[in-house]
């Protein structure tokens, strides 16, 4: 009967496999970084293009981002989130920071997402990636928004743009940006929602 | 701009906006202080956090360069990981920039002497951060020996030990294991009378469970095809029905593909 069920893929088990491979990267395991690396690249590379915009930008984060993984491995803690989620949010912290840098901004003036660098993902935050089939849904839920509402907050995920910058860039009071975005999150936070199992 | 302390219902309108990162730092903060000690807005914040992931996995697919790959991975090998040494790269700015305050101050000759001073304070600094650093990592390689010597002992006398034997398959007829798993201190594997891998591939070890196998971790037998060592996996995965040992590709895989050489029901 086992055997059946030997043949089964299963998400935990990629999961299992990217804990197992941080542990390895402690002890001085290149090939652990690679796999790590195969597994997530294409995701990574993928989110970075989409907010820095240039090829060899998205490359250079890419690069950023795995040379911090090598460096901090020993110092995240698997229990508080999926090793995936962690190298997403790095990815797009790398990224916004490229582009803070390109504006004149400091980094991480006004999205700080170097708290969750180290360790801590802050209270209850829990940095697992959502499934294929919910993402779809999420994506879906994205483009049926408004405009009003969807403008502004791909403005301050993908391009990291202050909630007044939002304001002046579109002519819209701050008030309404802020309760936009809100709006938009709250909306996407359903659809995620109808897919709970 | 130091945090202001909000009400209860002011922070509930910012998590979302915190929650994909987009609020400014000194609101953040008075959120962050304000969900240390509010269970709801901790759950509304938790509910927000996957929508963050999600706009992150749903940008266009683009495949990464081929190039990349070697680049990245050739970047992290020449980084050091993280070490003592950034404590005095932290110093000597300082120093120097107490130097040049005393030259401002105009003082000129003292100055020198003093400058001179703080230089030779900095090279003994230098040698005596190398050496504590040197000692450090002396004292850490002596723990991580006597840590590794130790490991599999805790397996074996752990009181939740369980042992499950494993037989050779017919590719390896002659092959036989035993596992020792605590839930608690990790897996120890024993074997002999392993095949001889060939170039590329692997052993891995599998828990089947009731959902799906689970790694364990990758296994190379020694020139006699004897294994005996500590795997670390502490995972929450549910109970295993089963050990496994299969052949997989060098790195190895998420869920077994190749011929299975050990396997054994745990009862």
């Amino acid at each position: 009967m086992w055997l059946a069920v030997l043949s089964t893929i299963a998400d935990a088990s990629a999961a299992d496999s990217d804990r197992f491979a941080l542990q390895r990267m402690v002890r001085g395991d290149h090939d652990a970084l690679a796999e790590v690396y195969d597994r997530h690249a294409r995701l990574l590379y993928s989110l970075a293009l989409r907010i820095v915009g240039r090829q060899p930008d998205a490359e250079d984060v890419l690069q950023e981002v795995f040379t911090q993984v090598w460096r901090q491995a020993g110092r995240y803690d698997t229990s508080r989130g999926s090793v995936a989620g962690w190298l997403v949010m790095l990815t797009r912290s790398r990224a916004l920071d490229r582009l803070r840098r390109e504006r004149g901004e400091p980094p991480a003036a006004d999205v700080d997402w170097a708290a969750i660098d180290v360790v801590d993902p802050g209270a209850g935050a829990d940095l697992r990636l959502v499934t294929a089939e919910q993402a779809a849904r999420i994506r879906a839920a994205l483009e049926a928004l408004p405009d009003a509402q969807r403008v502004p907050l791909e403005l301050g995920y993908y391009e990291g743009l202050s909630q007044s910058a939002i304001a002046g860039r579109l002519g819209v009071p701050l008030g309404t940006i802020k309760t936009r975005m809100r709006q938009a999150l709250l909306r996407l936070r359903d659809a995620l929602a109808e897919t709970a199992p | 701009m130091s945090a202001v302390p909000l009400d209860h219902d002011a922070v509930r309108e910012q998590i979302a906006l915190h929650a994909i990162g987009a609020l400014p730092p000194d609101e953040r903060s008075a959120v962050e202080s304000h969900l240390r000690g509010c269970t709801e807005c901790a759950a509304e914040l938790a509910s927000l956090v996957p929508v963050s992931a999600a706009l992150a996995q749903i940008v266009p697919a683009h495949e990464p360069p081929a190039a990349l790959r070697g680049r990245v991975l050739a970047a992290a090998k020449v980084t050091a990981r993280a070490s003592t040494r950034r404590s005095m790269a932290a110093w000597a700015p300082w120093l120097a920039a107490a130097a040049m305050l005393v030259v401002a101050a105009g003082a000129s000759f003292y100055a020198a002497d003093l400058r001179a001073e703080v230089r030779t304070l900095q090279a003994q600094l230098r040698v005596a951060l190398d050496r504590a650093a040197d000692g450090e990592r002396r004292v850490a390689v002596a723990l991580r020996t006597v840590a590794d010597a130790e490991a599999p002992l805790a397996v074996l006398i752990a009181p939740d030990v369980r042992r499950i034997d494993l037989a050779g398959q017919p590719v390896a007829a002659r092959a036989s294991g035993r596992a020792f798993w605590s839930r608690s201190r990790g897996v120890v594997l024993t074997a002999t009378n392993l095949p001889a891998l060939p170039p590329g591939r692997t052993y891995q070890l599998w828990f089947v469970t009731s959902a799906a196998p689970v790694s364990i971790g990758l296994v190379k037998p020694d020139a006699s095809g004897s294994v005996r060592r500590l795997v670390d996996s502490r995972g929450d995965f549910p109970e295993p029905v089963a050990v496994a040992v299969t052949i997989e590709p060098d790195g190895g895989v998420l869920a077994p593909t190749g011929d299975k050489y050990l396997v054994g029901a745990a009862q």
